[in-house]
């Protein structure tokens, strides 16, 4: 791994899907690189394609053409994955069984071990994002802005390099969206981690580094 | 603790719930499987054993029957008292009678034992629970309990013991005159049909209403503790001076034996079915866990879980359902077996059927007995049924792609 390498990058992106009968084109040749610590937005029409592109970067989906790099690797196992990317979903998923602590645990749990340390960091992690009171509510006694907090603790608990965010304030109301965006932001900002957040709000994507709008398969400059 | 397991104990003791519905049925149902295996199972054991205890405590552990009359039976019992393991031997002569008192008949069975070897093979006087056993002689009988209430005698009281060595005598027109014999004694085996129709006096008392000489029918065998008693059998038959044959309590009552264990392997077989259906159950619930987590399984893989981990996850429910509804139906079982007679007392009481329990299953108490290996069988296969009603769960949990799950609606 190169110390000047982006945290991601990925050269000519394809996508498609069958649906009946049709092929479905939904990425045509995507290009990005993600630096350390960069925020970028990306913005775009429903089903333009944003959180297809958002699950090739993840490693959660594979590419019918193209090539990606984490840190300049080409391979992503689930276990570096959870080291490397934290990610954050619209609708949160939060194990409805475990309290607001262990919600955020669970990122670290999957890799190893839990020890002092790590319920130290959980707990830090929550009073940062102003749920110190609420560790031991399960998410349904939370509403929508603390389940997300939750979530961005948990997406940064194993100390991501890259954090990637996929319409996190999709179900949240206009007050709950801004503060959980002020948040993401200002956690990212403060621990150094890269940031690449799918959104249709244009005031969101504005307080980005970098700005851009995904359509007909491809990126545009905004 | 692994992640798999801590989430599968969070998933089914989910925090704040004191009793999540789901786990609880799942655990309940398991439990009743195992709580009925061990109850029934236990009380087959105690009936099997009582039955072996009665066998050995009115036949010894090995018999040995002449074809015919035993003409020298000390000579054989020394020959037997060589074979290893043997402790003890006694002579017995057996045969109907009938038996009056106060013109009150009866056709006991009657028993001829040598009032001072018996007590080394069989503990007759353990069981005698009215008068004494050691005044047992030529001209005094024991009665078993039934039998002395059904003519109503009592101690003291002088019964008339016909023979059928009188009907012979009757036959060539010789005056018949009864045996005239005092109770002494009054025992009670626990077995309905020992306790009703049987009678013992002494060898030389049954050798003369028999006109058998000296002979006896056959010899009781006691073996050391442990020791046995099918192979002391084989021992003792290579040993045998005369014509007759040696055989183990087992053997004796083989087709007994194989019915009782017969039925107890049937009823095992039959309430595994609970312990099946409870299983069937629990995979049904955590298959339908698996629809309604089906993003939760999938924000798992996205967050750096394993296929296998995940698999683990629905293991190890229906391991720790198998677990708990295992140690849960043990305690209920053996509760349940602990105050079983109470239980039974209370359930005759209320339809009045005492009696007839009694009468039909030939004991006072109901008896209760659990082998080890009984005991690992029924936890073996509680455990495996559960652990296998995770599997396909976890197989389909397996199966799912992040990606795809995430996506799921």
């Amino acid at each position: 791994m190169s110390s000047t390498a982006p945290i991601l990058e990925a050269r000519g992106l394809h996508k498609s899907y069958v649906s009946g009968e049709r092929r479905l084109q939904v990425l045509r040749g995507v290009d990005l690189a993600v630096e350390v610590g960069e925020s970028v937005s990306i913005r775009g029409e429903s089903g333009s394609g944003k959180s297809t592109l958002l699950n090739l970067l993840s490693g959660l989906d594979a590419t019918d053409a193209g090539e990606l790099r984490w840190e300049g690797e080409t391979t992503l196992s689930a276990t570096r994955r959870g080291r490397l990317i934290g990610l954050v979903f619209q609708s949160f998923y939060l194990v409805p069984e475990l309290d607001a602590l262990d919600n955020v645990l669970l990122a670290a749990r999957l890799l190893g071990p839990v020890g002092a340390s790590e319920r130290a960091r959980a707990a830090d992690l929550l009073w940062r994002v102003g749920l110190a009171e609420r560790a031991t509510h399960i998410p349904a006694k939370l509403s929508g802005g603390e389940r997300q907090r939750v979530a961005i603790a948990r997406a940064l608990m194993n100390r991501p390099q890259l954090i990637l965010a996929d319409e996190p304030t999709g179900n949240l109301d206009e007050g709950s969206g801004e503060a959980v965006i002020n948040l993401l932001l200002a956690l990212c900002a403060e621990s150094g981690c890269a940031l690449v957040l799918v959104t249709h709000n244009a005031a969101h994507a504005d307080r980005c580094g970098r700005r851009l709008f995904l359509r007909e398969g491809g990126f545009h400059s905004v | 603790m692994p992640w798999p397991l801590y989430l599968a104990l969070k998933q089914l003791f989910p925090s704040g719930r004191r009793f999540p519905f789901f786990t609880c049925i799942s655990i309940l149902g398991v439990a009743l499987g195992v709580a009925l295996l061990i109850v029934s199972i236990s009380v087959m054991g105690g009936f099997g054993r009582e039955i072996r205890n009665m066998i050995v405590n009115t036949q010894g552990e090995v018999q040995v029957r002449a074809s015919g009359l035993m003409d020298d039976p000390r000579a054989v019992m020394a020959a037997i008292e060589k074979v290893p393991g043997v402790v003890a031997t006694t002579p017995f002569a057996e045969g109907v009678v009938m038996l009056q008192y106060q013109n009150k008949p009866a056709f006991p069975a009657i028993q001829g034992v040598d009032a001072n070897r018996v007590d080394r093979v069989i503990p007759l006087r353990k069981f005698v629970v009215a008068g004494d056993y050691d005044s047992l002689d030529d001209d005094r009988v024991i009665l078993s309990a039934q039998l002395a209430m059904t003519i109503g005698a009592r101690l003291g009281s002088k019964v008339s013991v016909y023979s059928p060595l009188l009907l012979e005598k009757l036959k060539a027109d010789e005056i018949l005159i009864p045996r005239e014999l005092e109770v002494c004694g009054i025992f009670e085996i626990g077995h309905q049909q020992l306790d009703s129709s049987v009678v013992i006096v002494t060898l030389r008392t049954m050798q003369e209403l028999y006109g058998i000489g000296r002979s006896v029918h056959g010899i009781n065998v006691k073996l050391a503790d442990g020791f046995d008693a099918d192979r002391a059998a084989a021992a003792i038959n290579h040993a045998l001076p005369v014509d007759g044959v040696a055989k183990s309590w087992m053997d004796a009552n083989q087709e007994f034996l194989f019915v009782l264990q017969l039925e107890k392997n049937m009823i095992f077989f039959l309430l595994l079915f609970i312990i099946v259906v409870a299983a069937f159950s629990v995979a049904s619930s955590l298959l339908i866990a698996v629809v309604r987590k089906t993003r939760e399984i999938g924000l798992l893989g996205a967050l750096g879980a394993s296929p296998g981990q995940v698999a683990a996850c629905f293991c190890y429910q229906g391991v720790i359902i198998g677990l708990a509804g295992t140690v849960s139906g043990l305690a209920l079982g053996f509760a349940v077996v602990h105050f079983r007679n109470d239980l039974v007392a209370g359930f005759t009481r209320l339809t009045g059927s005492q009696a007839a329990l009694e009468r039909f299953y030939q004991f006072s108490q109901l008896p209760a007995y659990l082998s080890g290996t009984d005991l690992a069988l029924i936890i073996t296969s509680a455990l495996l049924v559960s652990t296998l009603a995770g599997l396909l769960p976890a197989w389909r949990a397996a199966k799912l792609k992040p990606v795809e799950a995430l996506r799921s609606e």
